[in-house]
Protein backbone atom coordinates (compact mmCIF):
# COMPACT_ATOMS: atom_id res chain seq x y z
CA UNK A 1 0.00 0.00 0.00
CA UNK A 2 2.91 2.26 0.81
CA UNK A 3 4.52 1.50 -2.57
CA UNK A 4 1.26 2.32 -4.28
CA UNK A 5 1.23 5.75 -2.60
CA UNK A 6 4.84 6.44 -3.69
CA UNK A 7 3.97 5.54 -7.29
CA UNK A 8 0.91 7.76 -7.19
CA UNK A 9 3.00 10.64 -5.90
CA UNK A 10 5.57 10.15 -8.66
CA UNK A 11 2.87 10.07 -11.31
CA UNK A 12 1.26 13.16 -9.85
CA UNK A 13 4.61 14.99 -9.80
CA UNK A 14 5.24 14.06 -13.42
CA UNK A 15 1.76 15.18 -14.41
CA UNK A 16 2.25 18.43 -12.58
CA UNK A 17 5.62 18.98 -14.29
CA UNK A 18 4.16 18.20 -17.72
CA UNK A 19 1.25 20.55 -17.04
CA UNK A 20 3.63 23.34 -16.04
CA UNK A 21 5.76 22.82 -19.14
CA UNK A 22 2.69 22.74 -21.35
CA UNK A 23 1.46 25.97 -19.78
CA UNK A 24 4.88 27.59 -20.17
CA UNK A 25 5.01 26.55 -23.83
CA UNK A 26 1.54 27.95 -24.36
CA UNK A 27 2.56 31.26 -22.79
CA UNK A 28 5.72 31.30 -24.86
CA UNK A 29 3.68 30.75 -28.04
CA UNK A 30 1.30 33.55 -27.10
CA UNK A 31 4.20 35.88 -26.36
CA UNK A 32 5.88 35.12 -29.68
CA UNK A 33 2.65 35.62 -31.56
CA UNK A 34 2.07 38.92 -29.83
CA UNK A 35 5.60 40.15 -30.56
CA UNK A 36 5.42 39.00 -34.19
CA UNK A 37 2.12 40.85 -34.64
CA UNK A 38 3.66 43.98 -33.19
CA UNK A 39 6.69 43.66 -35.48
CA UNK A 40 4.49 42.91 -38.50
CA UNK A 41 2.58 46.14 -37.91
CA UNK A 42 5.75 48.12 -38.54
CA UNK A 43 6.65 49.41 -42.04
CA UNK A 44 7.59 46.60 -44.34
CA UNK A 45 9.80 48.18 -46.98
CA UNK A 46 12.50 49.95 -45.05
CA UNK A 47 13.91 47.98 -42.15
CA UNK A 48 16.10 49.33 -39.46
CA UNK A 49 18.92 47.22 -40.78
CA UNK A 50 18.69 49.08 -44.06
CA UNK A 51 18.68 52.38 -42.18
CA UNK A 52 21.64 51.34 -40.12
CA UNK A 53 23.56 50.07 -43.12
CA UNK A 54 22.69 53.33 -44.85
CA UNK A 55 24.06 55.27 -41.89
CA UNK A 56 27.10 53.02 -41.91
CA UNK A 57 27.46 53.69 -45.61
CA UNK A 58 27.18 57.44 -45.12
CA UNK A 59 30.00 57.38 -42.62
CA UNK A 60 32.31 54.86 -44.13
CA UNK A 61 31.58 55.11 -47.84
CA UNK A 62 33.54 58.35 -48.41
CA UNK A 63 36.52 57.05 -46.48
CA UNK A 64 36.35 53.74 -48.31
CA UNK A 65 35.99 55.49 -51.67
CA UNK A 66 38.99 57.71 -50.90
CA UNK A 67 41.06 54.70 -49.90
CA UNK A 68 40.09 52.81 -53.04
CA UNK A 69 40.75 55.86 -55.20
CA UNK A 70 44.13 56.31 -53.58
CA UNK A 71 44.91 52.64 -53.98
CA UNK A 72 44.03 52.81 -57.68
CA UNK A 73 45.30 56.25 -58.60
CA UNK A 74 48.66 56.15 -56.87
CA UNK A 75 49.94 53.14 -58.82
CA UNK A 76 48.38 54.47 -62.05
CA UNK A 77 49.93 57.86 -61.50
CA UNK A 78 53.17 56.20 -60.58
CA UNK A 79 52.92 54.03 -63.65
CA UNK A 80 52.34 56.97 -66.01
CA UNK A 81 54.75 59.10 -64.09
CA UNK A 82 57.28 56.37 -64.42
CA UNK A 83 56.49 56.07 -68.12
CA UNK A 84 56.71 59.83 -68.60
CA UNK A 85 59.96 59.88 -66.71
CA UNK A 86 61.16 56.93 -68.65
CA UNK A 87 60.13 58.67 -71.86
CA UNK A 88 61.79 61.85 -70.77
CA UNK A 89 64.99 60.26 -69.67
CA UNK A 90 65.75 58.57 -72.98
CA UNK A 91 64.91 61.79 -74.78
CA UNK A 92 67.32 63.60 -72.61
CA UNK A 93 69.73 60.78 -72.97
CA UNK A 94 69.27 60.79 -76.73
CA UNK A 95 69.63 64.52 -76.71
CA UNK A 96 72.64 64.15 -74.52
CA UNK A 97 73.92 61.41 -76.74
CA UNK A 98 73.31 63.57 -79.79
CA UNK A 99 74.99 66.42 -78.03
CA UNK A 100 77.82 64.19 -77.04
CA UNK A 101 78.07 62.86 -80.55
CA UNK A 102 78.20 66.39 -81.95
CA UNK A 103 80.58 67.36 -79.28
CA UNK A 104 82.54 64.19 -79.92
CA UNK A 105 82.50 64.82 -83.65
CA UNK A 106 83.84 68.30 -83.07
CA UNK A 107 86.39 66.98 -80.66
CA UNK A 108 87.39 64.26 -83.05
CA UNK A 109 87.82 66.72 -85.87
CA UNK A 110 89.81 69.03 -83.69
CA UNK A 111 91.82 66.12 -82.44
CA UNK A 112 92.49 64.89 -85.96
CA UNK A 113 93.46 68.36 -87.06
CA UNK A 114 95.61 68.66 -84.01
CA UNK A 115 97.26 65.34 -84.71
CA UNK A 116 97.74 66.17 -88.36
CA UNK A 117 99.23 69.47 -87.54
CA UNK A 118 101.42 68.03 -84.86
CA UNK A 119 102.56 65.08 -86.96
CA UNK A 120 103.18 67.20 -89.99
CA UNK A 121 105.00 69.72 -87.89
CA UNK A 122 108.65 70.02 -88.46
CA UNK A 123 110.83 68.07 -86.19
CA UNK A 124 112.12 70.28 -83.43
CA UNK A 125 115.62 71.57 -83.79
CA UNK A 126 116.86 69.70 -80.83
CA UNK A 127 116.03 66.43 -82.53
CA UNK A 128 117.30 67.44 -85.96
CA UNK A 129 120.52 65.42 -85.77
CA UNK A 130 118.57 62.32 -85.08
CA UNK A 131 116.27 63.17 -87.87
CA UNK A 132 119.22 63.54 -90.19
CA UNK A 133 120.64 60.33 -88.94
CA UNK A 134 117.44 58.56 -89.50
CA UNK A 135 117.30 60.09 -92.98
CA UNK A 136 120.74 58.88 -93.71
CA UNK A 137 120.02 55.45 -92.36
CA UNK A 138 117.00 55.27 -94.44
CA UNK A 139 118.80 56.46 -97.51
CA UNK A 140 121.65 54.06 -96.89
CA UNK A 141 119.39 51.17 -96.39
CA UNK A 142 117.48 52.02 -99.52
CA UNK A 143 120.66 52.35 -101.53
CA UNK A 144 122.04 49.09 -100.18
CA UNK A 145 118.85 47.36 -101.03
CA UNK A 146 118.97 48.72 -104.54
CA UNK A 147 122.57 47.61 -104.87
CA UNK A 148 121.75 44.13 -103.70
CA UNK A 149 118.95 43.97 -106.10
CA UNK A 150 121.15 45.03 -108.99
CA UNK A 151 123.80 42.52 -108.10
CA UNK A 152 121.30 39.80 -107.98
CA UNK B 1 -13.85 5.14 -71.84
CA UNK B 2 -14.10 1.47 -71.04
CA UNK B 3 -14.05 0.45 -67.42
CA UNK B 4 -11.17 -1.95 -66.87
CA UNK B 5 -10.21 -3.83 -63.72
CA UNK B 6 -7.17 -1.63 -63.49
CA UNK B 7 -9.35 1.51 -63.53
CA UNK B 8 -11.61 0.01 -60.93
CA UNK B 9 -8.67 -0.87 -58.72
CA UNK B 10 -7.18 2.62 -59.03
CA UNK B 11 -10.50 4.29 -58.40
CA UNK B 12 -9.40 5.48 -54.95
CA UNK B 13 -6.09 6.76 -56.31
CA UNK B 14 -7.95 8.63 -59.06
CA UNK B 15 -10.06 10.43 -56.48
CA UNK B 16 -6.92 11.21 -54.53
CA UNK B 17 -5.14 12.57 -57.58
CA UNK B 18 -8.20 14.65 -58.44
CA UNK B 19 -8.10 16.10 -54.96
CA UNK B 20 -4.40 16.79 -55.36
CA UNK B 21 -5.00 18.51 -58.69
CA UNK B 22 -7.75 20.57 -57.11
CA UNK B 23 -5.50 21.61 -54.24
CA UNK B 24 -2.72 22.43 -56.67
CA UNK B 25 -5.02 24.60 -58.77
CA UNK B 26 -6.20 26.34 -55.63
CA UNK B 27 -2.62 27.01 -54.57
CA UNK B 28 -1.79 28.35 -58.04
CA UNK B 29 -4.82 30.63 -57.93
CA UNK B 30 -3.79 31.79 -54.48
CA UNK B 31 -0.30 32.54 -55.74
CA UNK B 32 -1.66 34.59 -58.64
CA UNK B 33 -2.66 37.38 -56.25
CA UNK B 34 0.72 37.92 -54.70
CA UNK B 35 -0.27 40.98 -52.68
CA UNK B 36 -2.80 38.85 -50.91
CA UNK B 37 -0.19 36.12 -50.38
CA UNK B 38 2.10 38.64 -48.70
CA UNK B 39 -0.72 40.00 -46.58
CA UNK B 40 -1.83 36.57 -45.40
CA UNK B 41 1.50 34.80 -44.93
CA UNK B 42 3.87 37.59 -43.92
CA UNK B 43 2.93 37.56 -40.20
CA UNK B 44 3.45 33.82 -40.06
CA UNK B 45 6.84 33.88 -41.82
CA UNK B 46 7.97 36.81 -39.68
CA UNK B 47 6.87 35.01 -36.53
CA UNK B 48 8.76 31.87 -37.49
CA UNK B 49 11.94 33.81 -38.31
CA UNK B 50 11.65 36.00 -35.25
CA UNK B 51 11.18 32.98 -32.98
CA UNK B 52 14.07 31.16 -34.61
CA UNK B 53 16.59 34.00 -34.90
CA UNK B 54 15.46 36.21 -31.98
CA UNK B 55 16.66 39.18 -34.04
CA UNK B 56 14.13 41.72 -35.28
CA UNK B 57 16.22 43.14 -38.11
CA UNK B 58 17.32 39.75 -39.40
CA UNK B 59 13.76 38.43 -39.21
CA UNK B 60 12.36 41.44 -41.10
CA UNK B 61 15.10 41.34 -43.68
CA UNK B 62 14.74 37.60 -44.31
CA UNK B 63 10.95 37.90 -44.46
CA UNK B 64 11.29 40.46 -47.23
CA UNK B 65 13.82 38.29 -48.98
CA UNK B 66 11.57 35.27 -48.62
CA UNK B 67 8.73 36.97 -50.48
CA UNK B 68 11.07 38.38 -53.08
CA UNK B 69 12.39 34.89 -53.75
CA UNK B 70 8.88 33.50 -53.81
CA UNK B 71 7.87 36.18 -56.31
CA UNK B 72 10.79 35.48 -58.60
CA UNK B 73 10.31 31.69 -58.33
CA UNK B 74 6.51 31.70 -58.48
CA UNK B 75 6.56 30.05 -61.91
CA UNK B 76 8.49 27.12 -60.44
CA UNK B 77 5.85 26.47 -57.79
CA UNK B 78 4.12 23.27 -58.86
CA UNK B 79 1.63 23.12 -56.05
CA UNK B 80 2.93 19.79 -54.73
CA UNK B 81 2.90 21.26 -51.24
CA UNK B 82 0.73 23.97 -49.76
CA UNK B 83 1.72 27.59 -50.30
CA UNK B 84 2.40 27.92 -46.60
CA UNK B 85 4.80 24.96 -46.63
CA UNK B 86 6.54 26.31 -49.74
CA UNK B 87 7.04 29.75 -48.21
CA UNK B 88 8.22 28.29 -44.91
CA UNK B 89 10.70 26.11 -46.78
CA UNK B 90 12.11 29.20 -48.51
CA UNK B 91 12.34 30.91 -45.12
CA UNK B 92 14.14 27.91 -43.59
CA UNK B 93 16.69 27.90 -46.43
CA UNK B 94 17.26 31.63 -46.07
CA UNK B 95 17.70 31.22 -42.34
CA UNK B 96 20.28 28.47 -42.85
CA UNK B 97 22.25 30.72 -45.20
CA UNK B 98 21.95 33.58 -42.74
CA UNK B 99 23.20 31.48 -39.82
CA UNK B 100 26.05 30.15 -41.92
CA UNK B 101 27.14 33.64 -42.92
CA UNK B 102 26.70 34.88 -39.35
CA UNK B 103 28.96 32.13 -38.07
CA UNK B 104 31.59 33.36 -40.53
CA UNK B 105 31.14 36.90 -39.19
CA UNK B 106 31.97 35.73 -35.70
CA UNK B 107 33.28 39.14 -34.63
CA UNK B 108 29.79 40.63 -34.84
CA UNK B 109 28.78 39.83 -31.31
CA UNK B 110 26.59 42.79 -30.55
CA UNK B 111 23.15 42.82 -32.03
CA UNK B 112 21.18 45.87 -31.10
CA UNK B 113 18.00 44.52 -32.61
CA UNK B 114 17.95 41.18 -30.82
CA UNK B 115 14.88 40.34 -28.79
CA UNK B 116 15.43 40.52 -25.09
CA UNK B 117 14.05 38.14 -22.53
CA UNK B 118 12.22 41.13 -21.04
CA UNK B 119 10.39 41.62 -24.35
CA UNK B 120 9.04 38.12 -23.99
CA UNK B 121 8.42 37.78 -20.30
CA UNK B 122 6.83 41.22 -20.05
CA UNK B 123 4.15 40.00 -22.33
CA UNK B 124 2.17 37.71 -20.09
CA UNK B 125 -1.54 38.37 -19.76
CA UNK B 126 -2.44 40.18 -16.57
CA UNK B 127 -5.60 38.13 -16.18
CA UNK B 128 -3.87 35.98 -13.59
CA UNK B 129 -5.11 35.88 -10.07
CA UNK B 130 -2.28 37.19 -7.98
CA UNK B 131 0.95 39.06 -8.60
CA UNK B 132 2.79 35.95 -7.45
CA UNK B 133 1.19 33.76 -10.11
CA UNK B 134 1.96 36.45 -12.72
CA UNK B 135 5.60 36.50 -11.63
CA UNK B 136 5.76 32.69 -11.78
CA UNK B 137 4.30 32.73 -15.29
CA UNK B 138 6.83 35.33 -16.41
CA UNK B 139 9.66 33.26 -14.95
CA UNK B 140 8.46 30.22 -16.84
CA UNK B 141 8.25 32.06 -20.15
CA UNK B 142 11.72 33.48 -19.56
CA UNK B 143 13.01 29.99 -18.79
CA UNK B 144 11.54 28.62 -22.02
CA UNK B 145 13.01 31.54 -23.92
CA UNK B 146 16.50 30.94 -22.53
CA UNK B 147 16.20 27.21 -23.12
CA UNK B 148 15.13 27.73 -26.75
CA UNK B 149 18.11 30.00 -27.30
CA UNK B 150 20.42 27.24 -26.10
CA UNK B 151 19.07 24.72 -28.65
CA UNK B 152 20.97 23.84 -31.78
CA UNK B 153 19.73 25.42 -35.01
CA UNK B 154 17.95 22.28 -36.17
CA UNK B 155 16.41 21.57 -32.78
CA UNK B 156 15.21 25.17 -32.57
CA UNK B 157 13.71 25.07 -36.06
CA UNK B 158 11.80 21.89 -35.30
CA UNK B 159 10.72 23.20 -31.90
CA UNK B 160 9.47 26.52 -33.30
CA UNK B 161 7.61 24.86 -36.15
CA UNK B 162 5.93 22.51 -33.70
CA UNK B 163 5.19 24.70 -30.69
CA UNK B 164 4.92 28.19 -32.18
CA UNK B 165 3.64 27.47 -35.68
CA UNK B 166 1.77 24.36 -34.49
CA UNK B 167 2.61 22.28 -37.54
CA UNK B 168 2.14 18.53 -37.59
CA UNK B 169 5.28 16.42 -37.52
CA UNK B 170 4.92 15.26 -41.12
CA UNK B 171 4.44 18.87 -42.23
CA UNK B 172 7.64 19.79 -40.41
CA UNK B 173 9.45 16.91 -42.12
CA UNK B 174 8.24 18.12 -45.52
CA UNK B 175 9.08 21.74 -44.79
CA UNK B 176 12.65 21.25 -43.66
CA UNK B 177 13.37 18.19 -45.80
CA UNK B 178 14.05 15.73 -43.00
CA UNK B 179 12.88 12.22 -42.24
CA UNK B 180 9.99 12.00 -39.82
CA UNK B 181 12.17 10.03 -37.40
CA UNK B 182 14.86 12.73 -37.50
CA UNK B 183 12.25 15.37 -36.78
CA UNK B 184 10.99 13.35 -33.82
CA UNK B 185 14.54 12.92 -32.57
CA UNK B 186 15.26 16.66 -32.71
CA UNK B 187 11.97 17.46 -31.02
CA UNK B 188 12.59 14.89 -28.28
CA UNK B 189 16.04 16.33 -27.54
CA UNK B 190 14.74 19.89 -27.62
CA UNK B 191 11.99 19.06 -25.15
CA UNK B 192 14.43 17.23 -22.91
CA UNK B 193 16.64 20.34 -22.75
CA UNK B 194 13.66 22.61 -22.08
CA UNK B 195 12.32 20.28 -19.44
CA UNK B 196 15.71 20.18 -17.76
CA UNK B 197 15.90 23.98 -17.77
CA UNK B 198 12.36 24.28 -16.52
CA UNK B 199 13.11 21.81 -13.74
CA UNK B 200 16.00 24.02 -12.72
CA UNK B 201 13.70 26.98 -12.30
CA UNK B 202 11.19 25.21 -10.14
Amino acid sequence: MKFRNDDDNTVNDTREEVREIAEALSLYRSAMQHIAEREAARPFVVGRRAERSHRFGLLLAPALAAAVAAAVLVPVYGHFGHHDGAGAVPTVKIAQQNGNDTHAAVDDTALMNQIDSEVSEDVPDALRPLADLSDQTTTTSVVSEKTNATQE
Amino acid sequence: MATTPANMLSGGQGAGSELAVEKREQAMLELADFDEVVRVYRPRILRFLLSSLTDRDAAESLTQECFMKAWSARHQFRGDSSLSTWLTRIAVNLMRDHLRSRSLRFWQKTRGSSLDVMDISDWVPDGRGTPESLAVARDRVAAVWEAVKSLSAQQRTVFVLRFVEELELDEIATTIGMNLSTVKSHLYRALAIIRERMGGTK
